[in-house]
């Protein structure tokens, strides 16, 4: 047992994991809000890190500026969605939202392909060397990536339980009649969610890019692990999504040490299938009833 | 000119033999199928080993056929006890291990570099220029064949189970019949006919690679029976030629639109596709040919 | 970096201008040449995992047919091009290939680049009298070649995992590891040079094939680098192995990369500054820098596009220029077979050519050519390969420095 490159494995997946959280709780959010998988929060998160791209191209190199463009323009995109189609599909089939939301990422990275092109874009991050521990490997821009999305997952669920608003989100993704007939607005609580989703997704997005490289299909490759790990950790449930993806993330770089990296998809669904039978409901979700 | 519009017709007619297999798991059954494209290469490669190892063609494919329907029964005892936001996913995981397994297990497959050199459906029965032809018609006769079959099955005492089935489960268990099973059916019926349909694709294509089966696939499949109408099988056949009439139309945008370059033209293709899908959800919900339904289907 | 910002920006806003100027169809001639037209199909990988290649192979094969129809056509029959894109799929390709083949009634495709493309579109091609020019690698490619009708201008996968193994060896290496992306053409390379490494002598540290469209490869990077190599043979393309170098720099583990030239080139050394990326050996089709074609191309590639070209780019070219002097050679009247059975003629045994005006000439002349191209001597052999010379390139402080020629070898 080689515990060192477990170690050094484990760290990156808890990177990895931190760093998806992000978009993994927008998806989990706006399915329990919502009700549907959003297919376009990959494309939502290629659309903030081609922001940063383009920021830094033509405004300035600071990537912070590049980072809080990413959330803003991702934020009021995905509002705009939510004002054009999902709004008007509400009360429609699950299926009917979701086959809107592929047409919508469809259209989100085309739209930046049209003018970006085929071709892979490179934040300008400096390039350090990781700090060598005795053979475990933390490296700088990492803590970084870490830190960010740590301070983002904290802020939001110090929203989502600590203040009036949050409590009402959660109050619909729990049960929207009941919200509904409390008096809950829902139409506040929705701009609320997509502006949320916009955000995450977006840095989640800049930070993948900052990490990797920036390509057109950045985010829509990811929407399968994502959507897994919103299974595993449960429907609309913020902390089962963090939880589902960190899972995720560490026990798939674990296991590249030892398993055929192809072979890697096929365990974590193998996991997910197993945890499902035990509990359909996932970790953290709510027994539903037979359907 | 013929011949592409051949090519295009035993493309429409492959997506139709998927998408009536799918409609019949979602729309007749409400079960959500997202690995539907997994049962689409099992019957490929299973049809195209047997036949590369001496197997006649369309023995190959009765096999590939039946191999798929047994691949989909443990996929259908797990559906039981999954609700459909899970079993979308699960059924996903499925398609992706069979892909990945396509790609992993060289020693059956050739991996990444894919099977050439299949034995090409009617190669040796008709002349060489007009073997397309006659695999498009072959093609049309399963479709008809297949379209027929189904109906019956749907107005068969088992077609009023799965339908029931799929607007309320509860009841029908209440009245004594077990959903299981009737599900499992349902799963298997659709899976060979996806099975079917790649046994087509192999010997048309006669080169296989496991990046011909990707998640996007079923994606395009779901489209079309959205778009046709979830459960009017008449609508299976609309949505078919509306995916591919966008798909490879689109292609055609570009003689209107000059001054567009190569790459750009490759974007507005998708985009355009993508738009479409928006307009449709929005403005034609039950799909252009659906009927609503009691449990509010659309 | 701020270079790399500044040459995006200027990438960004000239690439698309450049492209919403270009009108495509069809693409017009510059003069007026009297012959029959001749329908060029070019199907290229402009979307999927070929997207950074191919609109540059695209481009080139434009400048190419904009240099034959200047000079008045091939054997005064000006080119007609017409591109669609193939998305990097089997599948799309033989509708796209379909639509080229029946609707345009072109007489010969260019620009292929995967081999599950070439693979597909063959049996049609070739039913179709129609001649194909790719860049595939796969071995199979020439097992499928049944007609002859199908030119691979790039080395086999066989032919280039034998020159990395070579390459290897006679630097004195003696513990390589391989990683490759999980393609057909990949992987070929990594078997291959495993092959021929352990068939030398001594055996490969550790062959990882990962997947692709992964955001981090630093699991497989360090198990590769624990069996701690002194060399790593790695099959990538840009994408894939920004992510791998830039994690294999911040390890700080010593060791080399080898690399094929249409990924460690200079648009890698944009991506990573020049720190990372200093010491790989990047290995290529030794024409490039030498070649007077190759000068020749890149300037007008330099213009169009603002960056150096990449092999394909310049296989491209070669492509449409080695039709055009076939097409010179075998006659305004000639047919596609015709036409075909020229094309090794013209690019071996004559005068040494390097571009289709000087060529066209000697062939009116009466004399024989051989077409010395942008990406290679362009010697094809009995299956349509080529076995090319390759150059072993250092990146040096951000440039390619040629260090050696090793020549190719077939099985």
């Amino acid at each position: 047992m080689d515990w060192i490159a477990i170690l050094n494995a484990a760290i990156n997946g808890v990177v990895l994991g931190t760093l998806l959280a992000l978009p993994v709780l927008a998806i989990t959010i706006v399915f329990g809000i919502a009700r549907f998988p959003n297919a376009a929060t990959g494309d939502y998160m290629t659309l903030g890190a081609y922001t940063a791209i383009a920021v830094q191209t033509f405004v300035s190199s600071s990537l912070v500026l590049g980072v809080l463009a990413a959330c803003a323009v991702t934020a009021l995109v995905s509002v705009g969605f939510y004002l054009w189609v999902f709004r008007a599909l509400a009360q429609r089939s699950n299926i009917s939202r979701l086959i809107a939301s592929l047409g919508v990422a469809f259209v989100v990275r085309n739209t930046i392909t049209f003018f970006a092109g085929q071709d892979q874009y490179n934040l300008d991050v400096p390039l350090v060397r990781a700090w060598n521990l005795n053979g475990v490997r933390i490296l700088p821009t990492d803590l970084y990536i870490l830190a960010t999305a740590a301070i983002a997952l904290v802020l939001v669920f110090y929203f989502l339980y600590a203040t009036p608003m949050g409590r009402r989100m959660r109050a619909v993704a729990d049960n929207a009649d009941l919200a509904a007939a409390s008096g809950i607005r829902s139409h506040r609580v929705m701009l609320c969610l997509w502006t949320l989703c916009g955000v995450f997704s977006g840095l989640g997005g800049v930070l993948l890019g900052i990490k990797a490289v920036v390509i057109p299909e950045l985010g829509f490759e990811l929407l399968m692990p994502m959507f897994a790990a919103v299974i595993l950790g449960g429907i609309g449930h913020p902390v089962g999504a963090v939880v589902g993806t960190l899972l995720f993330s560490v026990s798939q770089e674990i296991a590249s040490l030892y398993v055929e990296p192809s072979y890697k998809i096929v365990m974590a669904f193998g996991v997910l299938l197993v945890l499902l039978l035990v509990r359909p409901q996932g970790i953290f979700g709510r027994p539903m009833a037979a359907r | 000119m013929e011949a592409y519009l051949i090519a295009i017709s035993i493309g429409i007619l492959i997506y139709m033999l998927m998408a009536v297999g799918l409609s019949l798991h979602y729309g007749f059954t409400g079960l959500v199928n997202f690995g539907h494209v997994g049962f689409f290469a099992i019957g490929s490669y299973a049809s195209a080993l047997l036949s590369m190892q001496g197997v006649p063609i369309p023995l190959a494919m009765l096999g590939a056929t039946v191999l798929t329907t047994l691949a989909a029964y443990p996929l259908g005892i797990i559906a039981l006890r999954l609700g459909s936001d899970y079993l979308a996913i699960v059924t996903l995981g499925f398609s992706e291990s069979v892909r990945m397994m396509l790609q992993t297990e060289e020693w059956l497959t050739r991996g990444m570099h894919g099977l050439p050199g299949i034995p090409r459906l009617f190669a040796g029965w008709v002349p060489a220029d007009q073997i397309d032809f006659w695999i498009m018609v072959s093609l049309l006769v399963v479709n008809v064949a297949v379209f027929w079959l189904v109906t019956r099955v749907i107005r068969s005492p088992f077609g009023r189970v799965i339908e029931a089935i799929r607007d309320n489960e509860v009841a029908v268990r209440a009245l004594g019949k077990d959903p299981a099973r009737f599900k499992t059916r349902s799963l298997m019926l659709g899976a060979a006919l996806a099975g079917l349909a790649g046994a087509f694709q192999a010997h048309y294509l006669t080169f296989l690679s496991p990046e011909q089966f990707v998640p996007l696939i079923t994606f395009y499949i779901w489209i079309a029976v959205f778009v046709g109408g979830v459960n009017r099988l008449t609508g299976v056949v609309l949505g078919t030629v509306i995916l591919v009439g966008f798909l490879e139309g689109s292609r055609f945008v570009r003689e209107f639109l000059g001054g567009i370059s190569e790459v750009q033209m490759a974007s507005v293709r998708i985009w355009v596709i993508g738009m479409a899908l928006i307009l449709i959800v929005l403005y034609r919900p039950q799909g252009v040919l659906g009927k609503s339904t009691k449990g509010g289907q659309s | 970096m701020k270079h790399s910002i500044n040459r995006s920006r200027r990438q960004f806003v000239s690439s698309s201008m450049v492209l919403g100027a270009t009108a495509i169809f069809p693409w017009p001639a510059l003069t007026q040449p009297k012959g029959e037209p001749f329908r060029l199909g070019a199907l290229n990988s402009i979307t999927g995992v070929g997207g950074p290649y191919g609109g540059a192979m695209l481009q080139a094969i434009r400048i190419a047919v904009d240099e034959v129809n200047a000079a008045g056509g091939a054997a005064g029959r000006p080119f007609v091009l017409y591109a669609e894109d193939d998305q990097t799929k089997p599948d799309a390709a033989v509708l796209a290939v379909k639509k080229l083949i029946e609707i345009n009634r072109v007489q010969a495709v260019v620009g292929v680049w995967p081999s599950s493309v070439g693979l597909a579109i063959m049996p049609i091609t070739n039913n179709a009298d129609i001649i194909m020019m790719n860049t595939c690698g796969a071995p199979e490619m020439q097992i499928e070649n049944k007609r002859g009708l199908a030119w691979m201008f790039q080395a086999s996968n066989a032919v280039f995992g034998k020159a990395f193994a070579k390459i290897a060896r006679q630097r004195g290496y003696k513990r390589p590891a391989v990683m490759a992306f999980n393609n057909s053409t990949f992987v070929g390379l990594a078997n291959y040079f495993k092959q021929t490494w352990e068939a030398d002598g001594g055996k490969v540290s550790e062959l990882i094939i990962y997947e692709p469209n992964q955001t981090t490869y630093r699991t497989e990077l360090n198990r590769a680098l624990a069996t701690k190599p002194d060399v790593v043979a790695l099959g990538a393309y840009r994408p894939d192995a920004t992510i791998i170098l830039r994690e294999w720099f911040q390890t700080g583990h010593d060791c080399k990369f080898i690399m094929p030239g249409w990924t460690a080139n200079e648009d890698l050394v944009k991506a990573l500054g020049k720190e990372a990326t200093e010491g790989i050996i990047s290995v290529s089709n030794v024409a490039a820098h030498d070649h007077e074609a190759y000068k020749s191309f890149a300037t007008r590639f330099r213009e169009k596009m603002k960056r150096e070209p990449d092999v394909f780019a310049a296989q491209s070219y070669d492509m449409v220029i080695t039709l055009a002097l076939a097409i010179e050679a075998a006659g305004a009247q000639a047919g596609t077979l015709d036409i075909n059975a020229k094309v090794k003629s013209v690019t071996s045994g004559g005068q040494k050519v390097s571009s289709f005006e000087q060529g066209r000439d000697v062939l009116r002349a009466g004399g024989d050519v051989d077409y010395e191209g942008a990406s290679s001597s362009l010697n094809f052999g009995q299956y349509g390969e080529t076995v090319p010379d390759f150059g072993v390139f250092e990146i040096t402080d951000g440039k390619l420095v040629l260090k050696e020629t090793v020549p190719g070898e077939l099985a």
